[in-house]
């Protein structure tokens, strides 16, 4: 029976099915049974009696068979998990220690890949945030926002439009309004300037939102004449009152006045209240006029209620208000509609969402490509290794797994430097994104982020590990090994696998290049553009005056005069004037007119340009030309009525192509009864509503002296950095309580506007740059294996006379054919998608030729670098070392 | 008459098994048919009993099954002990010495 020891596995263990298991069992209790019953014939034994007493003697034999088999499935079951185990543990081993061994590929493929999954995962965790998510509001999907819809302009409400909705309105279950206002918190050292909110009582219930501490706002403290009550954000409780729970019915001062602090908000909020520190209850009585429209009004419907019957009784609403003000207002075109909340607030950011999500996307991609790519290479080079694998007994779904276990690894890798990136790329987005996106605060890693990153890790692992698995184990063996020894011009399959992947990253490229082209051209032209006056030595802020202190006209008056003159006096100040509004996007107001010449007719909306007062000084002292006419001096602010405007060039060739605007009378503000404004003068033209919008005319009113409200500009003779702690030191002299705030200098402003764009192009022109340095490396290891497969043709040409050139042309023409016929299907891509960025583009068409022509030859000209040099190494070797190393 | 057969005390049946396979591979018909000789039907062992053990052995690694031929040529399950079967064996039969040697000093000493 020694013999038997032969049949020791020598593979481990050969695995058997259940079915075997039974089987075997089976077999195994018959055999004794059988040599039982041969034993007791063999003494004897009738055959009927001996098969009794086997079974007899056996005891309980079903029993046995079921316990035996359960026994012998055990064991299979766990032999074949700590196998599995114990291979996959080998598998990773290898391949950690094989990955060592090439850094290089291993940290290029480890930090593009995981650049790709991270920066995807963080635009994408943005984007869930703001546009897929629902607000953080009770029952989100019922909260509209109401507007007064009055084509091409969609305007807020005025009070006596949210007075009307609200004691006429049916359908919907509540309304509420609001109107931003910032004042001063003065806490007895110094004074701050806070954003803060007038709301309606209705508001935070309407939205599902119940203070922490205190209570919320009542119907009573709507009130005329009850106490002015106020609520504050979670932040403003803890840093500015203690966070003590009986701060509530504390009196707390604001501009002067004081509030009776009734509640407190949660820390968390949504994105309407997110940037206010106090909410003031709305105490408000019917005005006197329709205008203005300062009101955002939002309202809940009933659940499951029609929009369409809300937006007709809307519609009747304000048809039934508008003869009452009638002498105020007289667009009868004008409509109420309503928008989504959501719509409100998330707003227009579908494109830059989109750009930014595909541009990185594309990176990802491009990233997986080119491990693609270098892992094939490196597949190709080890062939015969998995193929003595394979030879010696290997499966074939080994190998696979194998090389698999590889791209899982380098997936692994990738991810792990993919989640820093993401945590990093949100804390980013939450601290400097608010300004190009909403709802930052709400950004975070969420079971989407994860489930993203997930396949993000999958996704590559399978993208980038299977075609060289595949390959890797394609064939069989004995290929691979009859070319043990002999250089062979490798398969051609492999050659045009890679081929195909170099063109597909240089297809990816080049609309990511001509992306960020566009974007960088735009934002060249928008720092070209000129905002109408020299910006240097240029500084602005703003300051309110407080209503107690200044309610009567005469104090701010004085107060502005004394200001004007403290500050002329402060060494290296040239110039010191006041507007409501500065460029190159703070316009202060937009007002609509009616011309003399050219009344709108009815159903016609009133033309509305930007409406900007300014004191007479403000021409000087920014520097504006004045064309025609004469600026409107200081007693015109004091008069009651308008009666003299400035207006720009744009305005004047705008409505008076032909002749000339000086002495054209208008009514403003939909005023029929005022007497006449007349244009007094045509001065240059100035940015108020954005560097990238088309000037479409500005006028500029005498600001009264009673104005609270205004910006302080200065023209200084040096930095004006160095100007600014003495104007704030004469500002504290006149008044200690008053803040000076969004101080910033006109070049400073500038820069900010542009933000958007930078940022913009600052990101897809990195990723544009990470895309084109992988697509390099793709084609330059691409050509390196080109010329090394046929060092020994080269050679032999080189050997025969061949010119060197010729070979050069012949070689590099290889590589930049697949360059090119990537870049061809690049540039039809994107002339297809850079169209969807248009509205992002300034200066520039989205088919811009000069851009697509540029970027066409930049990616010709590095490509033709990254062929030429492995081309010209191999042809510059001696034909005889090529030759002999065989 | 012999005396009947003794009830086999509890966990002793591995220890007899792993014994049997001490000199080389055995089906289970000759484990049955060893055991029966060296004890001299002293001991009750049902077939049953012996098979259940030997498939518990296998699952715990003690023991290692392989088809083979079996005398008159027949396809027969054959058993091997394992390196760990070996060791389980040694520490067992130790195991088995000292709880005899106690047992039999105590009933020596109450005669």
């Amino acid at each position: 029976m020694r013999q038997q020891d032969s049949h020791r596995r020598a593979f481990g263990h050969l695995r058997r099915r259940p079915d075997d298991v039974r089987s075997d069992v089976d077999e195994e209790l018959d055999v004794h049974l059988q040599m039982r019953r041969d034993d007791l014939k063999a003494r004897g034994w009738s055959d009927d009696s001996a098969r009794r007493e086997a079974l007899r003697r056996f005891g309980d034999l079903e029993a046995t068979r079921e316990y035996c088999r359960r026994q012998d499935d055990e064991k299979e079951n766990t032999m074949r998990r700590r196998l599995m185990l114990e291979d996959l543990a080998q598998d990773f081993r290898i391949c950690f220690r094989g990955l060592r061994r090439a850094p290089m590929m291993t940290l290029t493929i480890v930090a593009t890949v995981g650049l790709g999954i991270g920066a995807t995962t963080a635009i994408f965790s943005a984007i869930n945030a703001a546009l897929l998510r629902p607000l953080p509001y009770a029952n989100p999907g019922q909260l509209v926002r109401f507007y007064t819809d009055a084509p091409p302009n969609i305007w807020r409400f005025s009070l006596a439009d949210y007075l009307a909705l609200q004691a006429q309105q049916t359908q919907f279950e509540q309304i509420a309004g609001y109107s931003d206002r910032s004042m001063a918190f003065n806490d007895g050292n110094s004074a701050e300037r806070f954003r803060g909110r007038v709301v309606t009582w209705t508001y935070f219930g309407l939205l599902g939102i119940r203070p922490v501490v205190g209570r919320d706002f009542r119907e009573s403290d709507s009130q005329p004449g009850a106490t002015p009550s106020i609520i504050v954000s979670n932040g403003f409780w803890q840093q500015r009152l203690g966070g003590r729970d009986d701060a509530i019915g504390r009196s707390i001062r604001f501009d002067g006045s004081d509030y009776t602090l009734v509640g407190v908000l949660p820390p968390r909020v949504g994105p309407l209240e997110q940037p206010h520190s106090f909410f003031v209850a709305a105490q408000w009585t019917t005005p006197p006029r329709k205008g203005p429209f300062m009101i955002t009004a939002i309202g809940r419907l009933p659940a499951g209620a029609s929009r369409a019957a809300a937006s007709e009784e809307l519609r009747a609403i304000n048809k039934r208000i508008f003869p009452i003000w009638r002498a105020s207002y007289q667009d009868d075109k004008a409509t109420w509609a309503i928008m989504d909340l959501r719509t409100y607030i998330v707003g227009n950011v579908g494109t830059i969402a989109g750009l930014a999500l595909s541009a990185v996307a594309l990176v990802w991609l491009i990233a997986c490509t080119n491990a693609s790519n270098l892992l094939i290479a490196r597949v190709t080079s080890r062939r015969r290794e998995l193929a003595v694998r394979t030879a010696l007994g290997a499966s074939r779904g080994r190998v696979v797994r194998y090389l698999l276990a590889e791209s899982t690894l380098l997936a692994l890798g990738a991810a792990a430097v993919g989640v820093a990136l993401t945590y990093a790329g949100i804390a980013l987005l939450r601290n400097f994104g608010a300004t190009y996106f909403p709802r930052t605060q709400e950004i975070g890693i969420d079971g989407t982020a994860v489930a993203v990153l997930a396949f993000l890790t999958l996704g590559s692992a399978l993208l980038f590990g299977l075609i060289p698995a595949i390959h890797g184990a394609g064939g069989p063996p004995h290929e691979a090994l009859q070319s043990l020894g002999r250089s062979t011009t490798g398969s051609v399959a492999v050659r045009r696998l890679r081929r195909l992947l170099v063109g597909t990253q240089f297809a990816i490229a080049t609309p990511l290049l001509v992306g960020a082209g566009l974007l960088t051209v735009t934002l060249g032209a928008l720092g070209r553009v000129e905002l109408g006056f020299d910006t240097s030595n240029v500084i602005s802020g703003a300051i309110q005056l407080p209503v107690p202190q200044y309610q009567q006209p005469e104090r701010a008056a004085a107060f502005w005069d004394e200001l004007r003159q403290r500050v002329a006096a402060v060494p290296g100040v040239a110039g010191v004037t006041f507007a409501d509004g500065r460029p190159p996007v703070e316009v202060g107001n937009f007002n609509n007119f009616d011309l003399e010449d050219m009344p709108a007719g009815p159903g016609k909306s009133q033309p509305v340009t930007p409406w900007v007062g300014v004191t007479p000084e403000y021409f000087r002292v920014l520097g504006l030309t004045l064309l025609q006419g004469e600026i409107f001096d200081e007693s015109e602010g004091r008069k009651e009525n308008l009666e003299a405007i400035v207006v720009d060039r744009a305005w004047a060739k705008r409505f008076f192509p032909n002749e000339s605007a000086i002495g054209k009378r208008l009514h403003q503000g939909g005023c029929t009864t005022c007497p006449w404004t007349r244009v007094v003068g045509v001065v240059s033209e100035v940015k108020y509503a954005g560097l990238d919008a088309p000037d479409e005319g500005t006028v500029y009113w005498p600001l009264g002296p009673q104005d609270r409200s205004r910006f302080l500009i200065l023209r200084t003779r040096t930095d004006p950095s160095a100007v600014l702690p003495a104007v704030r030191q004469t500002i504290r002299d006149l008044d200690a309580g008053l803040p000076f705030s969004t101080v910033a200098t006109m070049d400073e402003l500038v820069t900010r506007s542009l933000q958007t764009p930078r940022s913009l192009s600052v990101l897809v022109g990195s990723l544009a740059v990470v895309a084109l340095l992988l697509s390099l490396v793709g084609i330059y290891g691409v050509m390196a294996y080109y010329v090394e497969q046929h060092a020994k043709d080269i050679g032999i040409r080189v050997a025969l006379g061949g010119s060197r050139a010729d070979l050069l042309r012949l070689v590099v023409g290889q590589g930049m054919k697949v360059v090119a016929v990537g870049i061809v299907v690049g540039l039809v891509a994107a002339f297809g998608v850079t169209r969807l960025m248009s509205t992002l583009l300034f200066g520039v068409t989205p088919s811009d030729a000069v851009t697509f022509a540029s970027v066409t030859l930049a990616l010709l000209m590095v490509a033709f670098v990254a062929c030429f040099v492995p081309a010209r190494r191999a042809i510059g070797v001696e034909p005889s070392t090529v030759l002999r190393s065989d | 008459m012999k005396p009947a057969p003794l009830p086999l005390v509890q966990g002793t049946l591995d220890l007899l098994v792993l014994h049997t396979l001490v000199d080389g591979a055995m089906h289970g018909y000759g484990i049955a048919t060893k055991v029966l000789e060296i004890t001299a039907g002293e001991l009750a062992i049902e077939d049953a009993a012996l098979y259940q053990a030997l498939h518990r052995l296998d699952r715990q690694g003690l023991v290692d099954a392989e088809w083979g031929p079996s005398e008159n040529n027949r396809r027969a399950r054959y058993y091997t002990l394992t390196a760990a079967g070996r060791k389980r064996l040694r520490e067992e039969t130790d195991n088995w010495r000292r709880y005899s040697r106690a047992v039999e000093a105590v009933l020596h000493r109450t005669r």
